[in-house]
């Protein structure tokens, strides 16, 4: 298993890869900061699995970059990788297991364990419309991972179920019952108190919430910027 | 004088400040937390959420054009009890207040306000011709009533208690105690004030508190939008 770490937890969170030879890492093509000099890095789409061009255009409208990054040793020594999302947050390791499987929100995913693959196939929302987009991808295999956020992430362990906002959800572990649903009892209820939609979990298992939602914070600095060009 | 008696406060935790901070309420049951439009992020399955407009449509639609807040905030209430938790929409510092009643009252800046309980009175108040040079917008917003009440900066806040005087940047102000009061002034010539647009300041004086942000968001845009492609 690579060793891993979350640096500087907290808003300017980065995540450090230590690779042994023969050890390989992927990430998000943008995400690399810093890379030992023995380490390589090949930039590819999504590995076959994942259905190759279109598995790629599934992962651009995922809201993850059309291209990974494959980082690993060349000269039988250790090597490190350093990981930073583009804005500012906080990052969490994840582990995929036999028991444990996750699903992940479009955008939250990091980096991970090249034994892991991204099925951007996910089709939980099949004919869903909505500005918050609820696009998610499978992660599949064993392996551990990075979910990065906008502000504090929190990971909700949960009995009983839980509603959490589309516009805040990072992560939720696979087998986890859910419908996404109005947040008041109507339409017009739900859109004037600014709640949308949210995603109402039931049963056990875990759920990772970001504390902001970038689309507000857009929402508020938007209008003060100069108006874009056609 | 009557004196009026308090419930007690309602229970709630502000995790992450200064830079992410976000309010965690606890609502017993059909408790009610009224919390501005959108920032919810997470809440128990059962809780209910309604539209409400603090105080009558039309005090809330005067606000939203005087103040910029908007008409309508959510209403959450559980039957059982449950937890909710809301942002604000800039990263900060999340602060609460809680009002006495009777002739307390608190000055807040458009934007500002986050939760309250169901006790709390906001009026848009005109600031005086003194409140075109504050950067703060020309109306603020007074809380009255009793309870608690929540409000956010951006980026990390602080609280101080002024005696005597203290000179503070426009734009840079949260909320302030009806005690303090503050005029407009000029720092330094005439031409420097013109031109440097350092040249504002709002001087408070008197005893009481006032709460200030370290960033403020027409900065933040500025600083974009020069950055941005054409």
């Amino acid at each position: 298993m690579v060793e891993v770490e979350i640096l500087n937890p907290g808003t300017f969170a980065s995540a450090r890869a230590t690779l042994q030879p023969g050890e390989t890492f992927l990430s998000d093509s943008g995400a690399m900061v810093r890379m030992s000099g023995n380490i390589t890095s090949e930039v590819t789409t999504l590995r076959r699995e994942g259905g190759g061009v279109m598995g790629a255009l599934k992962r651009v409208l995922a809201k993850e970059s059309f291209f990974m990054s494959t980082y690993q040793t060349t000269d039988g020594l250790p090597g490190e990788v350093i990981l930073a999302p583009t804005h500012q947050g906080d990052i969490l390791t994840l582990e995929s297991t036999a028991t444990e499987k996750w699903v992940c929100s479009g955008g939250s995913f990091l980096g991970g364990e090249s034994t892991l693959r991204l099925d951007p196939s996910f089709q939980g929302f099949k004919g869903f419309f909505t500005g918050e987009a609820p696009f998610f991808l499978n992660v599949i295999g064993d392996g551990k991972f990075f979910v990065n956020g906008f502000g504090r992430l929190s990971l909700i362990e949960t009995h009983d179920g839980v509603a959490v906002d589309t516009g805040h959800l990072i992560a939720f572990t696979q087998g986890m019952e859910y419908k996404i649903s109005k947040a008041a009892k109507g339409w017009i209820s739900s859109m004037a108190s600014g709640e949308g939609l949210v995603m109402r979990f039931s049963g056990k298992g875990k759920v990772i919430v970001q504390s902001h939602d970038p689309t507000r914070l857009g929402a508020l600095i938007g209008p003060m910027l100069p108006p874009r060009e056609a | 004088m009557v004196e009026t008696s308090r419930g007690p406060l309602m229970e709630h935790t502000i995790v992450g400040n200064p830079d992410y901070g976000e309010l965690l309420v606890t609502l017993a049951a059909d408790e009610v937390l009224i919390a501005e439009s959108g920032a919810m992020s997470r809440m128990s399955p059962h809780m209910r959420v309604k539209t409400v407009s603090i105080g009558s449509f039309g005090k809330a639609l005067w606000r939203r054009l005087t103040a910029k807040e908007s008409v309508f905030a959510g209403k959450f209430s559980d039957p059982e009890g449950g937890e909710v938790a809301v942002s604000p929409n800039l990263p900060g510092t999340v602060f609460h207040r809680e009002m006495q009643g009777g002739d307390d009252k608190v000055y807040l800046t458009g934007g500002s306000f986050l939760a309250c309980t169901p006790g709390i009175k906001l009026r848009s108040r005109f600031g005086g011709f003194r409140s075109f040079f504050s950067g703060e917008g020309v109306f603020i917003l007074e809380a009255t009533g009793e309870g608690s009440i929540w409000y956010s900066g951006y980026g990390a806040c602080f609280e101080r208690h002024v005696e005597g005087a203290l000179t503070v940047d426009t734009g840079h102000v949260v909320a302030w105690d009806p005690s303090l009061d503050y005029t407009i002034k000029g720092m330094g010539s005439l031409k420097t004030t013109l031109f440097s647009g350092e040249g504002l300041v709002m001087n408070f004086t008197g005893s009481g508190t006032i709460v200030l942000q370290t960033r403020t968001a027409p900065g933040i845009a500025d600083w974009i939008s020069p950055l941005l492609p054409v």
